[in-house]
């Protein structure tokens, strides 16, 4: 039972409802060619494969070097090379992200050639650098995320005024292009990495967030380019289209292509990564190895993926969204819902940041609440997208601003972690599914409605997925915050006190005692230094979950059903046997870990060896 | 009140101790706390792929001497942990320490009775900073320890100078290996010699008695011959 197996189990969980849904339609109310349906068939199953391998290998690779090179930002002693170091991160990886390429070209003929697709990429890719660097600084200075957010957006909110609508669209839209397939998980990694090693009480807060800054560096270029060019209406019009015939012909001719740019894409990070570890890391060859087969597994699961999407979904998005327009506009809303609940699931970064989550808070935050909130906000985004197609008069930025504009309010009273994770999920949700599968069934829909023009209405449906999960999450958080708030425990009188030693020296013959000590989380710290004070040298803390001990207090999530469990660390103590005592006495002697953090303390006999 | 004299531990599939923890309620346990670890695969073939690491979930509960005996019972019966692969139970006596002197003379007590031949096995723990948990497992194997699960855990902060005032909490792997009583010392020794634990920062390594466990394969020589070989 390895997690190989795992990860299929859990992809095919998240798959299995979009291809019954994809199917019943095709059976009843939507007409589809024989090779569409078998594409998309042939699609699913290598979609399921690709995805499994592409999250294996990133759990092997993109991990552990986010981590090697997050270490090497934060223990840097120079701030030069801080930001030089994330600048050149941020630059590289956005650089190579085929997603933005095909943003470039589109707003390349969308502006009748006033701007070239390599100005957007280079200018887009030097935004995020930029954003990046900022966002590191901000995590090792401890300004608080939704500050920083707040100001960032503050930003785009006054630019926004100067921006014609549709290149407001076209802005917001170039936030969910940089942020792929590749680029989430390991910018999520370097995140996790810095706060690692940062360590710290606000650890878990800041192991999320740079993917939203790095959203948000997306957006301001394109807005300023926009600006300075004067470029207001977008000309064109879409190419024509015509579903693709055959059914392994397509599929195999794209391949070579999508692997080019999974390679051209994983690239920059795997040369950084590889001449940091000549000239600094030396990392052993058993740990080598493993990353480079991480990488393979990446580079495979990722043409798998993108190959079986294109070909696959592509086509079968389009139709299903131009024969559901032609019906009527609830059907299209109401599918247009059920589709963003169920698609968002298959997002590969939406399973990273999930496992990320899990890690993170030791369990504590329930990955199924997660997950329920992402789909939540992703099909009201599709639903409202589809209405904003039928419905001339309404328009993107109608959602979009004061969307963001509550997200922003509600992070300054969301629990600090969801703030992260929150902004985290707009980068998170618009991936290479909504890129391809959603894009197509709204250009669809657009195309077989009079009033819409495929190209003008096409863009802006990546935004408004961007955003919805956005403020979703933040509503989530909000409403955790309200229900965390703290039952105070009655005061306990304290008395200090000399016992018998617990174990008689000459029946065990052992001269250490382990001692473990579960408190709530945020006390470790506290434990630590009371220890050391009362003689124990060292300690190892670890992260976990726990119960609560009244019923009263269990935080129990209706609907769902589900239950959160408190944070809690736990802490590993050796110490000499006859200070043992000494070191839990005084550790529960303190009123403040007694009372506010719960502490428990455990001992038994060991043997020991080793130095510190 | 329920009387703590030892730590139930369980170590099964990521996802499950919620469940088990829920049984182990409804039998009398006040509560427990979980944390995330992850476990080694069994096959060759596997681990030459790099699809060795199996996610496991940690549960610990507190619990008098009868609760976890019954506990032993309750996973053996309620979750299959007899069967291979499904997880292991284990129980380790501990003492918690609490503020009041006459709870503490009675739990000294009853200690006398527990002399150290009752430990049939023993959990080895072992500390080192992060990467080094494959040495150190495969160290265990190769003396005769059927697996091992991982934790990841930070050490206490120590204050450094770099550009920024951080403190640098170094991050270590707990390794976690319960074994026969007879295997432990041999184990031990091969983990402190081919890890170098007696030289300095290295780590440190420590055994705990284990009073009563479940789900432990016996037919551990096959799989560390293969490792050996």
């Amino acid at each position: 039972m390895s997690s190989i197996f795992e990860k299929t189990k859990e992809v095919t969980r998240t798959l299995l409802p979009v291809f019954i849904l994809v199917l019943i339609l095709c059976f009843t109310i939507v007409d589809v060619e024989t090779d569409v349906m078998v594409r998309f068939i042939v699609g699913s199953v290598l979609l399921l494969a690709g995805l499994s391998i592409f999250l294996w290998g990133v759990d092997l690779s993109m991990n552990p070097i986010g981590e090697y090179m997050s270490q090497e930002i934060a223990t840097s002693r120079s701030p030069i090379i801080i930001a030089i170091l994330s600048f050149l991160m941020g630059f590289l990886i956005t650089v190579a992200e085929p997603d933005l390429l095909v943003l470039g070209s589109q707003i390349e003929s969308a502006s009748g050639g006033t701007m070239s697709a390599q100005l957007i990429v280079y200018m887009v890719s030097i935004g995020v650098g930029a954003l990046i660097t900022f966002g590191v600084f901000r995590l090792l200075k401890d300004i608080p995320l939704n500050v920083f957010m707040a100001i960032t957006y503050g930003i785009i909110f006054i630019l926004a005024i100067f921006v014609s609508e549709e290149f407001l669209a076209i802005s917001f839209d170039s936030s969910g292009a940089t942020t792929g397939a590749l680029t989430t998980p390991f910018i999520l990694a370097i995140s996790l990495g810095l706060s690692k090693v940062k360590g710290g009480k606000d650890s878990e807060e800041n192991s999320f967030g740079l993917v939203g800054i790095m959203s948000a560096g997306a957006i301001i270029p394109v807005m300023l380019i926009s600006i300075i060019s004067g470029q207001k209406n977008i000309h064109g019009n879409a190419a024509e289209f015509i579903p693709t015939k055959g059914v392994f012909g397509p599929m195999l001719s794209i391949v070579p292509s999508v692997f080019l740019e999974s390679l051209i894409a994983l690239l920059p990070i795997t040369i950084l990564f590889f001449g940091y570890n000549i000239v600094k890391f030396k990392i052993k060859k058993e740990e080598l190895s493993v990353i480079v087969k991480g990488l393979v597994y990446t580079l495979l699961g990722l043409t798998l993926f993108l190959t079986s999407v294109n070909s696959g979904f592509m086509d079968m998005g389009r139709i299903i969204g131009i024969q559901l327009a032609t019906m009527s506009p609830w059907i299209l809303s109401i599918l247009g819902f059920i589709l963003g609940l169920i698609i968002v699931l298959v997002e590969p970064a939406v399973h990273v940041l999930g496992e990320q989550i899990e890690e993170v808070t030791a369990g504590h935050i329930p990955i199924r609440l997660i997950r329920i909130t992402f789909s939540l906000g992703v099909g009201i985004a599709i639903a409202l997208s589809m209405v904003r197609i039928v419905v001339p008069w309404v328009k993107l930025w109608y959602f979009i601003i004061p969307g963001f504009v509550l997200a922003i309010l509600l992070s300054f009273r969301a629990e600090p972690i969801f703030v992260g994770i929150a902004y985290d999920a707009g980068g998170v949700a618009s991936g290479p599914m909504t890129a391809t599968f959603i894009l197509a069934f709204a250009q669809g829909a657009a195309s077989a409605t009079e009033t819409a023009d495929v190209l003008v209405d096409g863009f802006g449906v990546i935004a408004m997925v961007a955003m919805a999960p956005v403020l979703a999450i933040m509503i989530l958080g909000t409403a955790f915050k309200h229900k965390h708030k703290m039952v105070k425990t009655p005061e306990i009188k304290k008395e200090p006190v000399l016992s018998p030693s617990l174990y008689s020296e000459d029946a065990y013959e052992t001269q250490h005692n382990c001692i473990i000590v579960v408190v709530n989380r945020g006390f470790a710290e506290e434990v630590v230094n009371v220890a050391r004070d009362a003689g124990a040298k060292g300690a190892t803390i670890m992260h976990g979950r726990g119960t609560e001990e009244k019923e009263e207090e269990k935080i129990l999530i209706p609907v769902v059903n589900i239950e959160v469990q408190p944070e809690k660390e736990i802490i590993w103590i050796i110490t000499d046997s006859q200070i043992s005592e000494a070191v839990s006495n005084s550790l529960l002697s303190q009123t403040k870990l007694t009372e506010e953090g719960e502490i428990s303390v455990f001992v038994s006999f060991t043997e020991a060896m080793g130095q510190d | 009140m329920i009387y703590i004299e030892t730590l139930f531990f369980v170590v099964l599939a990521r996802g499950k101790a919620n469940a088990v923890l829920k049984k182990a309620q409804e039998c009398g346990a006040s509560g427990g706390t979980i944390f995330l670890g992850e476990g080694t695969a069994p096959s060759k073939l596997l681990d030459a792929l790099g699809l060795n690491e199996v996610q496991k979930e940690i549960l610990m509960i507190s619990a008098s001497r009868e609760l976890s005996d019954n506990l032993h019972e309750v996973v053996n019966t309620e979750f299959s942990f007899s069967k291979r692969n499904k997880g292991i139970a284990f129980t380790i006596p501990f003492q918690q320490c609490k503020l009041n002197p006459d709870t503490r003379k009675q739990e000294n007590a009853s200690d006398n009775t527990n002399t150290a031949t009752n430990f049939p096995y023993s959990c080895i723990l072992t500390i080192v900073d992060k990467g080094r948990s494959k040495a150190c497992i495969k160290a265990a194997r190769a003396a005769g320890a059927s697996g091992g699960t991982v934790v990841h855990g930070r050490g206490a902060g120590i204050p450094t100078d770099f550009y920024y005032p951080l403190v640098i909490e170094p991050q270590k792997d707990i390794v976690l290996i319960v074994t026969a009583k007879e295997k432990t010392l041999q184990i031990r020794e091969r983990i402190f010699t081919e890890l170098e634990i007696d030289k300095t920062g290295n780590g440190i390594i420590f055994t705990l008695p284990v009073s009563r466990a479940t789900g432990l394969l016996d037919d551990t020589s096959e799989e560390s011959k293969e490792v050996l070989t």
